[in-house]
């Protein structure tokens, strides 16, 4: 009969824990590292840096345009100041357009990649479930091949048993106990050990 | 020597692993839950481009009448008080004129603005529905495995304590010679 198995014999190899390993402290250097940085663009992408800097350079540009050699004859038109009105108008317009399609190109790229990192959480999620699906089926299984084993090993307990009380009632005993003379002959209860172990040999049941 | 390099050993990977897997979830809530709900939001109320039209309108005619001062100052011009009456109806024109089309504008780059958000974050969420749908039918047929499990072991369990039980039986028979 072989010992029972050892839960050591089970244990994750070398390697199953070397690369355990080797992923926990990638996983901990990108919180450390990289995830500051998302947290970063995700507040720069609610900041008005982008929309500032760009109504900034629309307003060199346009200035820069509209104003450089001016004549005096200019200074004297009177659609001047409107033509400038509008264009500059115009241009801050584009400016801003542009600088919110930054903003919202930034922000949506930060919540894809966040959301990218918690969908692969949830099917690390799901594999893990499963883990634990299969742990759980083991666990199931080998509970109920324990309580087989048991089932049986107290059924042969009991057949042997049905089968010893049956010869000694056939020898003219009791059901615990064989009549060491035969059967036929007057009743002659074994006691101690050596009768009963010289009776089951006679018998042939040992 | 892997300790120091932060190669810490991880004695149970599977619940390492949900532990992680929970984390980043909750990580998400906490970093991004609010940020996410807020560009919902904007991709269906933003109105920041018409609005910074409208304020830019009075901002350009001001502007405008300031550059115009300064130039005329500086070549020493002076202007008949028609033609300086002239030039202030033509920049409120113009700015009026400037204005309507700067916030038409506005409103079309606004809707544009605004369409691509919410694709954006539609895309976003049907990844995520994806994902869902994914792991809840991983667990659903987890849940189904386990039940056709046990199922098939108490069926296996039951025929095999008859068969104990019916040698059981021969075995007293044959004994006791019935």
């Amino acid at each position: 009969m072989g010992s029972s198995p050892k839960q050591s014999d089970y244990a994750p190899s070398e390697a199953e824990k070397a690369s355990a390993a080797v992923a926990m402290a990638e996983y901990n250097h990108f919180k450390k590292e990289y995830d500051p940085l998302l947290r970063e663009m995700r507040d720069e992408s609610k900041s008005e840096s982008a929309k500032s800097t760009l109504r900034g350079r629309t307003n060199a540009d346009t200035m820069q345009a509209l104003t450089n050699n001016m004549t005096y004859g200019q200074t004297q038109s009177n659609n001047l100041s409107s033509d400038m009105s509008q264009a500059y108008q115009s241009q801050l317009g584009q400016a801003n357009a542009r600088a919110k399609d930054i903003q919202n190109k930034m922000a949506s790229n930060v919540l894809g990649t966040a959301r990218g990192q918690a969908a692969d959480a949830q099917s690390g999620m799901a594999q893990a479930s499963r883990l634990a699906t299969s742990e759980a089926l083991t666990r199931a299984k080998a509970n109920q091949d324990v309580r087989q084993a048991k089932l049986n090993a107290a059924v042969e307990l009991g057949t042997k048993a049905a089968t010893a009380g049956a010869s000694n009632l056939a020898s003219g005993g009791t059901f615990f106990t064989p009549n060491t003379a035969g059967a036929g002959n007057p009743v002659q209860l074994a006691s101690g050990a050596k009768q009963r172990l010289n009776f089951s040999k006679q018998a042939g049941t040992f | 020597m892997s300790e120091a390099l932060g190669l810490t050993p991880v004695k149970d990977p599977d619940k390492a692993y949900a532990d992680l897997t929970r984390r980043e979830y909750l990580d998400f809530k906490e970093g991004y839950g609010d940020f996410e709900k807020e560009m919902i939001q904007k991709a269906k109320n933003d109105t920041s481009l018409i609005d910074d039209a409208r304020e830019d309108a009075a901002l350009a005619a001001s502007l405008s009448q300031g550059v115009v001062d300064r130039q005329a100052a500086r070549y020493g011009a002076s202007l008949t008080p028609a033609q300086m009456q002239q030039q202030q109806r033509a920049l409120q024109r113009g700015t009026q004129l400037g204005s309507a089309q700067a916030i038409n504008d506005a409103r079309i780059a606004q809707k544009e603005a605004n369409t691509a958000l919410m694709s954006d974050l539609i895309n976003i969420g049907q990844g995520v529905n994806r994902a869902s749908q994914s792991q809840l039918g991983s667990a659903a047929a987890d849940a189904t495995q386990r039940k056709n499990a046990y199922t098939q072991a108490k069926a296996a369990s039951k025929a095999q304590t008859y068969s104990t039980v019916a040698s059981l039986g021969g075995m007293a028979m044959l004994a006791f010679a019935f």
